[in-house]
């Protein structure tokens, strides 16, 4: 243990900021490579770089944590502060694309026919599948809280069946969201209405993937006893960002697949 | 013949009966188990720093001045205590001034404020290693 009067974490040097930023670089050329040349090796070598990026620094994060004890209470509260400000960032994110559909839909051009949703377009029925989809989520919701309650409690068993069952809950949205991609009238290229129904609705089913794999290896770490039942912020990081998925989609149901429709 | 092949077989159903429910007792009490337990606590898996920090504040001590200083007086009795690990510690006057006061504290004789006065002393501090 470092000889030290505070009770911070002082992180050893490591690789993967810069690992981190060579990927970013190496993804956002790919993109333009990818779209102007027609070659994805640039966008292929970012991504694995990313992926190898977000495994082992994550990796890193949970030995210096659970295997270390680095993690004190002022240490955990950092973190808190961490997750609460990134996810306002991600609010903010999806804000722009609720701007974008609000100033197209609610003052329609001339082009559209006037009128939301514009000619032409027949929007997906709100109380089908974009219905269930809610109540998937809003199931799941409910799974992860029950989740947590049980790891307070110390109950393994419950613990793993409801995280289990948020996970479930969470493919079963993406599931079905790639069913109604495939099988919906319009597309992308459809005009506005297309493009903000699918930038928006298409950011937030990857924010699902990303919350599900939070939640997949919250489940792992669960099942290796990583978590106690007084400090499990991992878990508790990846159920805030849970309700915030679950939140936006609600925003997205309300507004792009009701009002719109 | 037939009525005592049915009694044996209803003897021994009964007494399966039985044992079942003797067994129920453990089973309610296994799954009593599984449902309350099974979780680890920090008492029995925190490690490291936070293990030691764990110990200490149970032992009502605070190794790493995680909770706020002591409240003192500040007079010649009842000197401001400044813990240090080495034999002086940089102290920041708020008690009677607008601003500020910065002052390296010594070991020995407690110091005062160049600006309001109070009194402060250093105290040598133990860590946990």
């Amino acid at each position: 243990m470092a000889h030290q009067a505070h009770a911070y974490h002082m992180v050893d040097p490591s690789p993967w900021p810069l690992t981190g930023a060579i990927s970013a670089l190496l993804m956002t050329s790919g993109l333009a490579t990818w779209w102007h040349y027609k070659t994805t090796t640039l966008l292929f070598l970012g991504t694995t770089l990313l992926l190898l990026t977000m495994f082992q620094w994550w990796r890193d994060i949970i030995r210096e944590s659970t295997f270390q004890g680095h993690h004190s209470t002022p240490v955990q509260k950092g973190l808190r502060y961490g997750m609460v400000l990134f996810i306002t960032s991600e609010v903010f994110f999806f804000i722009g694309f609720f701007w974008a559909f609000y100033h197209s839909s609610l003052a329609p051009a001339i082009e559209l026919g006037g009128l939301w949703p514009p000619t032409g377009i027949t929007p997906l029925d709100p109380f089908e599948v974009p219905l269930l989809n809610t109540a998937v989520l809003l199931a799941s919701g409910v799974t992860v809280t029950w989740a947590h309650h049980t790891i307070m409690e110390g109950a393994r068993k419950p613990a793993l069946q409801s995280l289990t069952l948020t996970v479930l809950l969470g493919l079963y949205f993406t599931a079905l969201q790639a069913m109604e991609y495939y099988e919906a009238p319009f597309t992308l290229a459809d005009g506005v209405y297309g493009c903000t129904f699918f930038v928006a609705t298409g950011f937030h089913g990857l924010h699902v993937i990303i919350g599900t794999t939070f939640l997949m290896v919250c489940l792992l770490r669960h099942t290796h006893y990583h978590f106690t039942s007084n400090h499990h912020f991992g878990f508790e990081a990846g159920a805030w960002y849970w309700h915030f998925v679950d939140v936006v989609w609600l925003f997205l149901y309300i507004s792009i697949y009701w009002w719109g429709s | 013949m037939a009525a005592r092949l049915l009694l044996r077989s209803a003897f021994r159903a009964a007494t399966t009966c039985l044992y079942l429910l003797c067994d129920s007792d453990v089973c309610l009490r296994l799954a009593l188990f599984c449902v309350t337990s099974g979780i680890p606590t920090d008492e029995e898996q925190a490690t490291g720093l936070e293990k030691v920090i764990l110990k200490a504040t149970k032992e009502g001590k605070d190794p790493y001045s995680m909770l706020k200083p002591k409240e003192y007086a500040g007079t010649k009795a009842d000197p401001h205590l400044v813990p240090s690990v080495t034999n002086k510690r940089i102290v920041g006057c708020e008690e009677d001034n607008t601003a500020v006061i910065w002052f390296w504290l010594h070991e020995g004789e407690a110091q005062r404020c160049p600006s309001c006065g109070s009194h402060y002393k250093l105290v040598p501090h133990e860590l946990p290693h």
